[in-house]
């Protein structure tokens, strides 16, 4: 395996693609490489070519959730989502850009059973163990996006840009079709370089999780108040970031037969949460 | 974590508090741990593992992984020597598969290399014609199975004869009438999951060519001479010419009772005489070493109006996984221990354990006394309510004590204070709840800060439960020790017991300063070189046993010394037993002599627990409890003992389960299978019930099992009593808590 370490984003974009994956802090690509679940034969380290570091409302991608977590100018929402995810090791490597981009936890997908997001026909959460897979957008699979940051950036209405484009955080998710089964929209060629950050009134980010500290989110609730607008978004809930238009979506939910208490803590969470702020 | 106050140290003797000689190393991270060890010269092994959980094996072909670069050896079961198939008590597990794989994870070949990459490269380059079969996954069918070992090597060992397949024991106890009816009966259906011991150290371990065909393999491990017994006869070697030498060991917890690396090291190494090191992976490690049984349990108890225990009638089903291991003493726990502390007249207990092709289960501390106590707690709170008796007052109504009997039949003749710790344990002063605002550390939810308050419910709850302390049945066990006396006035212990971090260490040290009244006592590396065996670090038995056989081996080295003139340098070994138990009668599950098991131990908790009721997420605010521990020879390590045992119980009730499908573990890291962390343990205070047991050496009793055996119902039975649910079954996660 090669490693390239480019110093524009030009060069970086140019070596990209095409068995070549790009490296931040590589706490979910290495794993991921390990377990023959990416397969990547050059590796292209980002870090020289991808902004670090919080300048007004932007932030570098490549700014790790360690450094966000102490920042007192980024609006709470995206603070507290940095700081309730994963453990200080993983914080302080693991980058904001990287941490929009990990794959499903769905350990059927994680042990490489060939499932319907993996290409196959089945999809294994439906008939086995299933509590923490997702409530909304899951006729086709099941898992539950894992990112607490995307929650809070998507509740905030950030938007990214990349090598090539800007765009709001939601365009960068995609439900999987049964032609397409990215649920992402980046291009394999393209880096997020910044993102833009709006500045709510007041915003807050709740986690649910099986243990106290270190763990995924089972429902992870980003609120963010603009004025008299609110803006809410769930982690844990679908196979991508899920914007709650209203409350009321909630009562839509189509869960799994394991998986209906989320929407009982979704429920409750959002209450808590818009009260908060 | 509760205080314990340090005192002064004098010489160091039994019954005085001491830190442990391995616990400023290990903090401070200068211990070396098995997977620390380092040979000039050495290879890395790698072992191959089936990735089906039932499949029949055809031709392995390693061609194309012996000529890949840094390859030294690759082996099957073609290149062993001697027995095909090992086994802690029954020779069942092959050592490397052939014909047939029966769990996912099972070995099949092993590759040394120069580098540990170059060794899992060729692995990947055997070829292993796998034709996969239905796996067995549902112990409640099991036994309408196709058999998965049709030569039934459980049997014909004293165990009632029971002829349906995979069949690893079936017990039944009948005491009294079994149709007894009382004035009120409860019943309920209990489930346990999946524990795994979680040990941070995975397994590994050196195996060291002698140059002579023998070897030596450095492991962490938790019963060095069973181990060599078992690795001996598979290389085809007598056992003095295996020697096992223990490992800096990070955790164990009966997960190191049955053998992981050591026989494959010890091929590896004879193979290519160099010495070969093998460390597993997390993920290995999950499915490289048993697991506690999961268990499902029937249980209906039936009451007279003023509270008394008429009739407990229990099923209890046990899956085994793929191999034996010790569940047959597993399955006779649960029966034995399936009605709690309690006297009761009338019992009918049928314990079985079955085969399927899911992971392996044995030995984990609590040892089928935790299954069962989950169950007979969550009965006796019903029954309170039943009768509308306060449960403290029940379970002191019905509390066994020295002099009563337990359903085999066995009459409890050593101490056994179960009103005792009842009644301090109910005792303590159970905390305020916090005024509100609080941190969100101090509420449900921890670090998510989900509530500010809302929704939180508190509930107090409370378990009594007992196990056994050394091993039963007529199981010959003993413990060797060998003391020298040194011309300077210093004294040598050899001891293979295994310090696994409970401090036994620390115990025979301090036995031997107590009995030679020196303070410079040194002990040797344990090993099976020197000494004798020492037995397994498991059953609670171990301060127990190591006590008598250091103080005798001391005494008699004494008198040696005397006899020589008080000069000469002093070489003696001694043999300690606990008093002989016997088999329980096939039929009728009753004690043949006097006694089934050595002793016991009890333990009382109150837990007091607050539970976020709209989201399900709990905090565990206070735990207070009552042991019976002997005479405690080292009071902070027996504390140490039960903040860790409440520790493990409380991962049970809240978060610990394995996870499989169709027999394939798919939470094999600490990602996803959850450990509580010090955030999810409350402060524990403990009181020790310090009765000196007139069978034991000091009178002293084990300590490591009682606290894991009760914190998990105590600690589900705060949980109900803030929800109202009935929670039958563990780990209660949030969607037991809000699930519809
Ligand atoms: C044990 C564990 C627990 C965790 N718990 C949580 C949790 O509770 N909540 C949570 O939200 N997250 C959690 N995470 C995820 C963690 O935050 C991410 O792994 C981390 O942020 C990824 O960042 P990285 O820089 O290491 O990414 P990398 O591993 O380097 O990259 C991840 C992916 O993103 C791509 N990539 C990275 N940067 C860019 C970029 N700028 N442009 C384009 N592509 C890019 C890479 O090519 C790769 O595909 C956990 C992870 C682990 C391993
Ligand atoms: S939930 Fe998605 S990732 Fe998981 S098994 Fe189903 S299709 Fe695969």
């Amino acid at each position: 395996m090669e490693l390239l370490r480019p110093s524009s984003p030009e060069e970086a974009t140019g070596a990209l693609g095409n068995g070549s994956r790009a490296l931040a802090g590589g706490t979910e690509l290495v794993p991921l490489i390990r377990d023959g679940l990416v397969k990547a034969d050059t590796l292209v380290e980002i870090r020289d070519v991808v902004p670090r570091g919080v300048t007004g409302t932007r932030i570098g991608a490549g700014t790790t959730l360690a450094e966000l977590e102490l920042d007192g100018e980024i609006p709470q929402a995206l603070r507290e989502a940095c700081a309730q995810a994963a453990s200080p090791q993983l914080r302080s490597m693991g980058t904001i850009g990287g941490n929009l981009l990990q794959a499903t936890r769905c350990w059927y997908w994680r042990l490489g059973f060939d499932c319907w997001l993996h290409g196959g026909e089945t999809c294994f959460a439906r008939d086995g163990a299933q509590r923490e897979h997702a409530v909304f957008g899951n006729d086709k699979c099941a898992s539950a996006h894992p990112s607490d940051i995307a929650a809070a950036l998507l509740a905030l209405g950030a938007t990214l840009r990349t090598t090539r484009r800007e765009f709001a955080v939601a365009e960068l998710y995609r439900l999987p079709t049964d032609d397409d089964r990215n649920v992402t929209t980046l291009a394999p060629d393209e880096l997020i370089l910044e993102i833009e950050l709006t500045t709510p009134d007041a915003s807050t980010y709740l986690k649910a999780m099986d243990r106290r500290k270190w763990s995924f989110p089972i429902v992870g609730v980003a609120a963010a108040r603009f004025g008299g607008e609110t803006r809410i978004a769930l982690a844990g809930v679908a196979p991508i970031p899920w914007l709650l238009d209203s409350v009321a979506i909630l009562d839509e939910a189509t869960p799994l037969p394991g998986t209906g208490y989320k929407v009982e803590i979704a429920r409750a969470l959002v209450r808590r949460a818009i009260e908060a702020i | 974590m509760s205080e314990a106050t340090v005192p002064k140290l004098e010489l160091g003797r039994v019954g005085e508090s001491l830190p442990r000689v391995d616990g400023i190393p290990k903090v401070t991270g200068e211990f070396a741990y098995s997977s620390d060890l380092q040979a000039a010269g050495m290879l890395w092994g790698h072992t191959v593992r089936s990735p089906h959980a039932h499949a029949r094996v055809g031709t392995i072909d390693i061609s194309a992984a012996v000529g890949m670069p840094g390859v030294h050896a690759v082996l099957t079961h073609e290149d062993i020597p001697g027995e095909k198939r090992y086994g802690l008590e029954f020779q069942d597990q092959p050592v490397l598969a052939y014909e047939r794989v029966r769990y996912f994870g099972e070995p099949v070949a092993l590759v040394a290399a120069e580098h540990p990459e170059q060794a899992r490269r060729a692995a990947e380059r055997i070829r292993v014609e796998y034709e996969p079969l239905e796996p067995l996954v549902d112990p409640e069918r099991a036994t309408e199975a196709e058999p998965l070992h049709p030569d039934r090597p459980t049997m014909g060992h004293g165990y009632r004869d029971d002829p349906r397949p995979n069949i690893v024991r079936s017990l039944v106890i009948r005491q009294g009438d079994p149709a007894a009816e009382g004035d009120v009966a409860v019943s309920g259906v209990y489930e346990i999951g999946i524990q795994d011991q979680a040990f941070l150290g995975p397994e590994s371990g050196l195996a060291v060519p002698d140059g002579e065909g023998g070897v030596d393999v450095y492991v962490a491990t938790q019963w060095l001479h069973v181990d060599r017994d078992q690795v001996a006869p598979c290389l085809n070697l007598k056992p003095e010419q295996v020697r096992i030498h223990l490992a800096g060991v990070g955790g164990a917890f009966g997960g190191r009772e049955d053998l992981s690396m050591q026989i494959h090291g010890a091929l590896l190494a004879l193979h290519t005489n160099r010495p070969v090191k093998i460390v597993y992976n997390r993920e290995e490690s999950f499915v490289g070493h048993i697991h506690r049984h999961p268990a499902k349990i029937w249980a209906e108890h039936r009451a007279s109006r003023d509270g008394r225990l008429v009739n407990v009638r229990v099923r209890i089903l046990l899956d085994g996984g793929a191999y034996a291991s010790s569940s047959t003493a597993v399955t006779s726990n649960a029966a034995s221990f399936a009605v709690g502390p309690y006297a009761v007249d009338n019992a009918l207990i049928e314990s079985t354990c079955v085969y399927t092709n899911n992971p392996p289960c044995g030995a984990m501390r609590g040892f089928g006394a935790v299954q069962v106590c989950f169950a007979h707690e969550a009965q006796m709170d019903k029954l309170a309510e039943a009768l509308d008796i306060d449960p403290i007052e029940l379970r002191l109504l019905n509390a066994l004590g020295p002099g009563g009997s337990l359903p085999t039949g066995q009459t409890i003749t050593g101490t056994l204070p179960v009103a005792d710790v009842i009644r301090r344990a109910a005792a303590l002063d159970v905390p305020e709840a916090e005024e509100l605002p609080r941190d969100p550390m101090r509420l449900p939810g921890g670090s998510g800060n989900t509530t500010r308050g809302e929704g939180v419910r508190r509930g107090v709850g409370f378990a009594v439960g007992f196990k056994n302390i050394g091993y039963s049945e007529g199981f010959d066990d003993y413990t060797a020790a060998r003391v020298q006396l040194h011309a300077d006035g210093s004294a040598t212990v050899h001891c293979a017991a295994a310090e696994v971090g409970q401090g036994v260490a620390n115990v025979i040290l301090q036995v031997a300063r107590t009995e030679l009244g020196v303070r410079d006592v040194a002990l040797a590396p344990h090993t099976t070189a020197t000494v004798d065996s020492a037995g397994s670090a498991s059953a609670s038995r171990m301060t127990w046993m190591v006590s008598g056989a250091v103080r005798d081996a001391c005494r008699a080295a004494l008198e040696e010394w005397d006899k020589k003139g008080r000069s000469l340098e002093v070489d003696v070994e001694r043999i300690y037993r606990h008093p002989r138990t016997t088999p329980l009668d096939p039929e009728t599950g009753q004690v043949t002599g006097e006694r089934a098991h050595v002793a016991y131990a009890c333990a009382a908790m109150r837990v007091v627990a607050e539970v976020d009721v709209e989201l399900g997420l709990t905090r565990v605010v206070w735990i207070g409890t009552a042991q019976d521990v002997g005479h405690a020879v080292n009071p902070q390590a027996v504390q140490g003992q039960i903040e860790g045992g409440t520790a493990q119980g409380l991962g049970l009730a809240l978060m610990e389960e394995i996870q499989t499908r169709d027999g394939l573990i798919t939470n094999a890291s600490f990602t996803d299978y959850l450990i509580p962390t010090t955030l999810d343990m409350p402060p524990v205070v403990s009181e020790l019930i310090e009765e000196a047991e007139p069978d034991a050496p000091y009178g002293v009793k084990g300590v490591g099992e009682p606290p894991t055996v009760v914190s998990t119902p105590a600690v589900v039975a705060a949980l109900r009593a803030a929800t109202g649910r009935e929670l039958s079954r563990v780990p209660v996660r949030p969607d037991d808590i809000v699930g519809l």
